[in-house]
């Protein structure tokens, strides 16, 4: 029951960060917040890329990261695993640094267009 | 041979008068200085340059260890089993055993452990008394933890009386097996030949009798260095190796009606096959119940393109489970439950009121320090048997069990389940295209490149540090797959896939090893045994320069304590500067590639390296990488 109810609460966060990031959108440098994604370590479960990792370590966040809000809300109050990144440690510049750079991330080749990735 | 000892001086007593007068002198020269304090009462004797032992006592131990069946043992050489050494090399020429050299005694266990997993037969091991046991210590815990045979031989001296001064004094031990008695299944100190005989016969069958493990026998160095007497009245005991158990038939039938009865059936299988034909009958079973599978993966258990594998789906499928079978499960409640880290939240998976049978030898082998028995479970129905001697009978009851209508019920499960499969593999390759050119280098990638190479050869992935392998590529034969080392203590891959390349050069099958950088580093010296003894493998360093996981620790204690979290490479990373493993490779004979940015690369540097495989010999590709 708990952990529907958190479910519920963290779908009507997205639902909310989503509607108010069509209205304004975070500014920031994505060179800055490639230098601050490396420097805070978030490869390590992302991907360089935030392409995400093997084993679930760290879900995929690029390209087309969730909207800011929605993204922030994870950042400094996570789910699951994942340690809070607090305002003292990683400001608000330089989270918004970090969206514009995984915003800046182009999609990579389709599943489609990998032939190596077909197993059949 | 099988001659006794003699003694040359004997022999010169009835020699010319000349030679008796160099005899005088030498005895003259080997009686204590006058006023020097007499070793007569403690039994030694003055030595003589001349004397010749013709049949060791270590020969004969050859010829037990030969008996076993035992083709290797792997050793770093040390003084305490020196007459060993020696009569594997001189008098059983050095075949069967073969004396493998390693670097470290860590690797030479591991290596067995690799080898073990392969060829489905323990290798020996020899290290050096205290030192050497210590050394070999975290590798024989692994092997303890995956319950693989390893039987380790240990040098020593348990006679105060013949040691030399210092060192060798550091380097003996009363009781050899006490350091690492906690995590053997058995030992012994024999002190007599027969003794040793039917002693290390008896460790073999131990060993290898599921659930199999390590065993320790003290070879004591006199007992090898002195001569055999009177051999006629040594017996070489028969080895006859013990059938698996098989669980209790009652107790099978019962599982068989909970299962057929159920309407969501899961399998979880974990340590549970020995062999293709352990395989086979797990197929059988689910295709029987068109239960989905959850390979767990200690060892390889269930085809991967199969419809009924789920591995990847194993969380969702115990949440739906209304019967759950786990064969030889090494963490039952890991399986149910969870605990968050940092804050040891505790959350039930599965449904209360699931019932849960567990076939599994693990109450038999226990001790009470360690804690590889991991938390205990509750179940319904725990039946302590082999799981692949098991199944056979389970098979049969189940069909037996299984009413009209429940067969009904059970095919009528076969189209979801073969969509729900197809969803699972097209989901992993989803995931596993992003990041694609990325540098450095998706391990996704990586991964795929190396099937490209290999899917038309016959091949074993001996060790990987990522999971890509077992989820991407089709995978249906016993040796595909090996599992990993059991107390996911460091130092294991790199000797443990020169060990499992070892027992598949014969066969072969491409061996392949995915390898962190950090556990590299724990035993690089493997890499020298690989080319001195010219075993093919093909490693691949998964090079993400750090102790990956030990980064995401740091981050989470950062966090939780409310301080910086940049200063999380401090300590976990290996970096500045950075290892060039390749030159690591190639000074010790190894062909060696990398390091590699450019994902373009991957596929032509390991094509070069493949090249070398195929003629017998090592090859080391380093792949500058993704985390994970």
């Amino acid at each position: 029951m708990r952990g529907m109810i958190s479910k519920i609460i963290f779908l009507l966060l997205l639902t909310t960060a989503f509607a108010s990031a069509q209205e304004s959108g975070p500014a920031g440098s994505a060179e800055r917040g490639h230098q601050s994604y490396m420097k805070y370590m978030c490869y390590t479960c992302h991907g360089t890329l935030g392409q995400g990792a093997d084993r679930g370590t760290g879900p995929k966040l690029a390209p087309n990261p969730l909207a800011y809000p929605a993204f922030a809300v994870q950042v400094r109050t996570p789910r699951l695993d994942m340690p809070p990144y607090r305002k003292e440690f990683v400001s608000d510049q330089e989270l918004t640094d970090i969206y514009a750079y995984l915003s800046s991330v182009k999609p990579s080749a389709a599943l489609k267009d990998i032939p190596l990735l077909n197993f059949q | 041979m099988g001659k006794d000892a003699f003694d040359r001086r004997s022999f010169l007593k009835g020699a010319a008068a000349s030679a008796a007068a160099v005899l005088s002198t030498q005895l003259a020269a080997n009686a204590p200085a006058e006023g020097a304090e007499s070793n007569s009462d403690s039994g030694e004797k003055p030595a003589s340059r001349d004397k010749i032992i013709g049949r060791p006592g270590s020969d004969y131990m050859v010829d037990v260890i030969k008996a076993t069946g035992m083709e290797y043992i792997a050793s770093n050489p040390g003084s305490s089993f020196r007459s060993l050494q020696e009569s594997i090399i001189n008098y059983g020429g050095n075949k069967k055993p073969e004396f493998l050299t390693c670097t470290h005694e860590e690797s030479s266990v591991a290596m067995a452990h690799g080898y073990a997993k392969v060829a489905g037969k323990p290798m020996g091991i020899a290290a050096h008394g205290t030192v050497g046991l210590q050394h070999a210590a975290m590798a024989v815990y692994n092997a303890w933890c995956d319950r693989v045979p390893v039987v380790l031989f240990a040098g020593n001296f348990l006679d105060a009386n013949t040691r030399r001064p210092g060192v060798e004094w550091y380097h003996c031990v009363q009781d050899p097996a006490a350091l690492l008695r906690d995590f053997t299944k058995w030992d012994d100190q024999p002190v007599s030949l027969q003794h040793f005989a039917e002693s290390v016969m008896r460790g073999y069958k131990i060993a290898t009798t599921p659930p199999m493990g390590p065993v320790l026998i003290t070879a004591d160095g006199d007992l090898a260095e002195e001569a055999v007497h009177d051999e006629k009245k040594l017996r070489l005991p028969k080895l006859t190796m013990t059938i698996p158990p098989q669980g209790d038939s009652g107790a099978v039938t019962e599982a068989a009606k909970m299962l057929a009865a159920a309407q969501n059936p899961v399998i979880l299988a974990d340590r549970a096959c020995r062999s293709q034909e352990g395989m086979k009958r797990i197929v059988e079973l689910a295709e029987a119940l068109n239960a989905p599978v959850a390979d767990i993966g200690g060892r390889m258990n269930f085809p991967t393109n199969h419809y009924l594998c789920r591995s990847l789906d194993k969380r969702s499928l115990v949440g739906q489970a209304d019967v759950v079978l786990m064969l030889e499960v090494a963490d039952p409640w890991g399986q149910f439950n969870t605990i968050s880290d940092p804050h040891h939240e505790y959350r039930r998976l599965s449904k209360p009121d699931v019932k849960i049978v567990h076939i599994s030898l693990g109450d038999t082998l226990t001790k009470a320090n360690y804690q590889d028995m991991q938390r205990f479970m509750p179940v319904d129905l725990a039946i302590s048997g082999d799981a692949q001697a098991t199944l056979p009978a389970l098979i049969e009851a189940v069909k037996s069990a299984t009413s009209m209508s429940q067969r009904a019920a059970i095919s009528d499960r076969a189209t979801k389940l073969r969509e729900d499969h197809r969803r699972m593999k097209d989901r992993v390759r989803t995931e596993a295209a992003p990041g694609w050119d990325a540098t450095p280098c998706s391990t996704a990638r990586t991964s795929a490149q190396l099937y490209n190479l290999i899917k038309n050869e016959k091949w074993c992935v001996a060790v990987s540090s990522m999971q890509w392998n077992k989820n991407l590529w089709p995978a249906t034969e016993y040796y595909n797959f090996i599992g990993g080392s059991g107390g996911a203590g460091q130092g294991y891959g790199a000797p443990a896939a020169v060990g499992a390349a070892l027992a598949n050069r014969d066969k072969g099958i491409v061996t392949v090893s995915i390898e962190g950088d950090g556990d590299l580093m724990y035993a690089p010296g493997s890499l020298w045994t690989a080319a001195h003894h010219k075993i093919p493998l093909l490693m691949i360093v998964h090079n993400n320069r750090a102790y990956h996981q030990e980064v995401m620790h740091l981050q989470k204690m950062a966090s939780l304590h409310n301080r910086r979290m940049d200063t999380a490479a401090i300590g976990t990373t290996i970096e500045n500067p950075n290892i060039d493993y390749a030159k690591l490779a190639q000074s010790m004979g190894v062909h060696g590639e990398g390091p590699i940015n450019d994902p373009a690369a991957i596929g032509p540097a390991l094509s070069r390296a493949m090249a070398v495989v195929k003629r017998g010999e090592p090859a080391l590709v380093d792949i500058v990488s993704q985390g994970r």
